[in-house]
């Protein structure tokens, strides 16, 4: 009798062979192979047999098999679930732990999933998505490649003539400038709308309720409003064909209301009010061809089948070819369904961008559930011995191992469903406010049968990946040796707890650290000096009749006392409108592109927002007439400049020669998490949008509004009366860094509580299965300290591993966080400790109150009973 | 339904299963094939034939007895069954027919 190996090929054999074929088969096989092996040898006749094995992986073999309802015994399966829910019922604090733990685990995973789906449908919906592209400038500055999206209005035709790939391209600008808007009596400022062409009703799915997308801008004089913006103008009444003015400066014209946009979709990077068509701008005289006036967005979008890459070929040198050489910016196509989570550029080429943070919230969501699952894995399997006498007596009386493993599966997919109907109820419960807190508007389409599917196979594969181990871990018991008593329980299954412990735990650390960190780069830049003083200043657009009353306005307000100083400029003191590599000055060399930001002020600039003189006088228009043409420069600028004593220097913009009178030290332009930029600050010679006043802080504010708002009616009737307060509009540009830390402290709460659900039960558990041992240390001395110390011990110890091993992956995340602020905090040590120090006060109380209870407990009671 | 044909080899099986009688299993079956018309056979088509055959209703089965050689396993003994034999029959005879159409080059020493 020869040896018909391998084993494996047999087991691959059973496995595809229907049963009642597979005796004849083997016979078969073995006949053969025993032939085989009288001709040719062992050796071959092995390797003949697995041959002839592998031969039976065939249709005609597999397709065999009978599949019938008694493989999946139903009254079996039952049975599980009702002896699972007995068992729940029986343990009611490991159930509620558990199904507490996965409950709020699947919440935050389901909610931060709801949220990252959102991320990835922006602009999806356009019928065109696939051929539209929108059109980015690449140019070398300060010598790295820079990409902008903001391209010359010229683009637009200019491709369209000249290319015949492309199949539209329209001209999209927000100028983000306040326009009036009367109807009547109704009186709206607005300045939430854009310019473009007609054809963008067409390239963009935007559907109109009332008018024709092939008409509806074709008009100079005509404006297509959203729902609501027609709403607001005009009630319930019907806004389409109607008439209305638009106020500019001291300009009205008259618009045709020619359509009326759905309800813009929340996922869009679109966010209009209004659309008015360039061509009115063109027919009142601001016709823009200059191609270095990058103010608009570009989008094309090109016929089916175009290679977008040849295309980036043939349009590169577009501008060059229109300036005869001199501007050398390139132009490229960017697909518009990927400006959402990849449009940030490093070095010219694409580097991510938001998806960065869309990844890192995949990662949390699954963790959370990770850890939930952590909870149900090992209390399970602290618990086994409970259980052990179950399987022994299930498998004594004919249990397959594997109809074990299913039942115990059974219970742990049973917990999931019950934790993941919770979850549901809880997300549907929380949407509204978290998506309020991450601007989205999120919803869970419970109309939808496939986010049920998803959910369904999200609860059962959960309840698959908690139980899978359990359920082989307690399937395995031996029947002789549990039903004997004799106790199994291994180092190695401590030791794996442990592990997962000290993941959680280290999860738990990364997350405290992050919300530590979070907030201490966010109070460093509250803290930051501004260079200027924000309180009791405001300021309002010039609009309507101010500009001709300015300077009557300006005299009355200083005058009536609420105001101490008064100025205009060319953009709020907490922005930057507008800056230029232009700038001239003695000295500058020729190759150097050092962008300066540019703000226009008339005088009073340094009293009015109390900034520093360094060197240098303030403007003052009734001393030195001249200074129509003064400059300011701020401590960057002088430095970039490279001036020893720049007081007299000149500095040409524009064709125009400005004298330096000052210079002021840096004060906060734009995010207080960058750097002060060099910034020149010139005088009455440019242009102005807004006042600026410092109101006097001597009276009462209610008054000063109050006289405000009369000026304010009395020399600009038409609009309504308007101001923003400097330091709410400075406190506006922490809003992104405090979200990220709502955030971040909601899921490190989160985190942090499920982790410690899970040692409260663990620690339960064990504390329980050595209340003898306990009591004996009573009897022979032991105090409750010695006890205390001895339970906790163990615990802590792998609490503290997990801490260590969480700094440093929280050190290396959030260095590369902080490293996108110019304006930074350092990370220092303390946070480490500060951390470490939180979870372990959290995790001792947690395990504090049991401990107590177990070593005060009177040994005679937990002895007495065997 | 239109009449059934077999193919190639199916006909070859149901022939097989025919001519060895009370020792038709698939591993002799395999056997014979490879030492009466030297052509390789892999033991696997030829149970997948003798299953679709049985399908059919070509042949039938039955368990036999177990051998050393076979390591206690069972043969399955299969048996031409009447709708077999006339299928094979007409198959024959079809072909002869056929056969008869082609002209015979004679032999002769003209």
């Amino acid at each position: 009798m020869k040896d018909a190996r391998p084993a494996w090929a047999w087991r691959l054999l059973s496995i595809l062979c229907p049963d009642y074929l597979l005796e004849e088969i083997e016979g078969d096989l073995l006949q053969r192979f025993h032939k085989d092996a009288r001709l040719l040898g062992e050796r071959s006749a092995r390797r003949r047999l697995v041959w002839n094995i592998l031969r039976y992986c065939r249709p005609g073999i597999l397709f065999r098999h009978r599949f019938s309802l008694d493989l999946i015994p139903i009254y079996m399966l039952a049975n599980y679930f009702k002896v699972a829910s007995r068992v729940m019922v029986r343990n009611k604090s490991f159930s509620v732990i558990n199904i507490l733990g996965l409950t709020m685990g699947l919440t935050g995973a389901l909610l931060l999933f709801l949220w990252i789906g959102k991320e990835f449908t922006y602009d999806e919906f356009h019928a065109n998505k696939d051929n539209i592209y929108k059109a980015w400038n690449r140019a070398r500055v300060d010598g790295a490649l820079q990409c902008w999206d903001r391209t010359p209005r010229v683009l637009a035709p200019t491709v369209t003539q000249e290319f015949a790939a492309v199949e539209r391209a329209v001209s999209y600008a927000d100028y983000n400038t306040a326009f009036l808007f009367t109807k009547g009596d109704v009186r709206i400022m607005k300045n939430s709308g854009a310019f473009t062409d007609p054809q963008f009703l067409t390239m963009f799915s935007f559907p109109l309720v009332k008018g024709d997308p092939l008409k509806a801008l074709g008009n100079p004089n005509s404006i297509v409003l959203t729902e609501d913006f027609a709403r607001e103008l005009f009630g319930g009444k019907e806004a389409f064909g109607e008439v209305i003015t638009i106020w500019e400066e001291n300009n009205s014209f008259d618009f045709t209301i020619t359509g009326i946009v759905k309800e813009l979709p929340a996922n869009t990077s679109f966010s209009f009010q209004y659309l008015i068509p360039f061509q009115f701008l063109e027919s009142i005289g601001e016709k823009d061809t200059y191609w270095g006036n990058n103010s608009v967005d570009t989008y094309v979008q090109l016929k089916p089948g175009t290679d977008a890459n040849r295309f980036n070929e043939e349009i590169k040198d577009i501008t060059r070819k229109h300036t005869s050489g001199e501007n050398i910016t390139e132009i490229f196509l960017y697909p518009l369904t990927k400006m959402r989570l990849y449009s940030r550029f490093d070095n010219g080429v694409p580097a991510g961008g938001r998806i960065e943070v869309v990844r890192l919230l995949g990662i949390l969501g699954i963790c959370l559930i990770v850890i939930a699952c952590i909870n149900f894995i090992n209390l399970s399997t602290a618990r086994a011995q409970k259980r052990s006498r179950e399987v022994g007596v299930r498998k004594v009386t004919g249990a397959h191992r594997y109809s074990l493993v299913v039942q115990f599966l059974c219970e742990s997919i049973l917990i999931t469903a019950l934790a993941g109907i919770l979850a549901v109820v809880f997300v549907m419960l929380l949407l509204p406010a978290f998506g309020a807190l991450v601007e989205q508007k999120l919803t869970l389409d419970y109309t939808n049968v496939a986010v049920w599917g998803a959910i369904g196979i999200g609860i059962l594969t959960i309840g698959i990946l908690a139980g899978g181990y359990p359920a082989f871990y307690l399937s395995s018991f031996n029947p002789v040796r549990v039903l004997k008593g004799s106790p199994s329980t291994g180092t190695s299954r401590n030791f794996f707890r442990k592990v997962l412990v000290v993941f959680q735990f280290s999860f738990a650390m990364t997350l405290i650290i992050a919300t530590l960190v979070v907030q201490e780069q966010i109070e460093y830049a509250q803290q930051r000096d501004a260079g200027y003083a924000r309180e009791n200043m405001i300021y309002q657009y010039i609009t309507g009749d101010l500009e001709k009353n300015y300077e009557a306005y300006k005299n009355e307000l200083l005058q009536s006392g609420i105001a101490v100083s008064v100025t205009k400029t060319s953009s709020p003191i907490t922005e930057v409108w507008s800056n230029s590599w232009e700038f001239g000055w003695n000295g500058k060399d020729p190759q150097s592109k050092i962008a300066v930001d540019r703000f226009y002020t008339d005088e009073d600039i340094v009293s009015t927002a109390g900034l520093t003189l360094v060197a240098g006088r303030d403007m003052d228009l009734d001393k030195y007439p001249t200074d129509s043409t003064a400059l300011l420069l701020n401590e960057a600028a002088v430095k970039a400049m490279g001036f020893d004593n720049p007081i007299g220097e000149l500095i040409t913009d524009s064709g125009t020669e400005w004298h330096v009178v000052g210079v002021v030290k840096d004060f906060l332009l734009r995010s207080p998490f960058q750097k002060v930029k060099p910034m020149v600050l010139q005088g009455s010679k440019g242009w102005f949008t807004v006042i600026h006043m410092r109101l006097n802080h001597n009276r009462p504010l209610q008054e000063n509004l109050a006289t405000l708002e009369k000026l304010y009616n009395k020399y600009n009737p038409v609009y309504p009366f308007d101001y923003n307060f400097v330091d709410d509009v400075y406190k506006n540009k922490f809003i992104d860094q405090e979200k990220t830390q709502t955030i971040t402290t909601i899921f490190t709460s989160l985190a942090i509580f499920i982790s410690c659900l899970g040692l409260l039960g663990l620690s339960t558990y064990i504390i329980e299965s050595r209340v003898k041992e306990i009591g004996i240390r009573k009897i022979l001395g032991a105090s409750i300290a010695n006890i205390a110390q001895l339970l906790s011990k163990d615990s802590m110890r792998t609490i503290i591993v997990g801490i260590l091993l969480g700094c440093p992956s929280a050190w290396w995340g959030l260095n590369q966080w902080l490293m996108s602020f110019e304006y930074r905090t350092t990370f220092e040590p303390w946070i480490f400790l500060v951390a470490a120090a939180a979870i372990i006060i959290i995790a001792g109380l947690t395990i504090v109150v049991q401990i107590v209870r177990a070593a005060r407990t009177n040994p005679v009671s937990s002895l007495k009973q065997e | 339904m239109g009449k059934e044909y077999l193919g190639e080899f199916e006909e070859l099986i149901l022939t097989m299963v025919g001519a060895l009688q009370e020792d038709a299993y698939g591993a002799a079956i395999t056997e014979e094939i490879e030492t009466r018309l030297k052509r390789e056979v892999n033991l696997s088509a030829v149970h997948v034939t003798l299953y679709r055959l049985e399908d059919k209703g070509y042949i039938k089965s039955k368990v036999g007895g177990a051998t050393n050689e076979r390591g206690g396993r069972r043969k399955r003994i299969y048996t031409i069954t009447s709708g077999g034999l006339a299928m094979l029959r007409n198959m024959k005879e079809a072909r002869l027919e056929l056969w008869k159409m082609i002209p015979q080059l004679k032999m002769s020493g003209q």
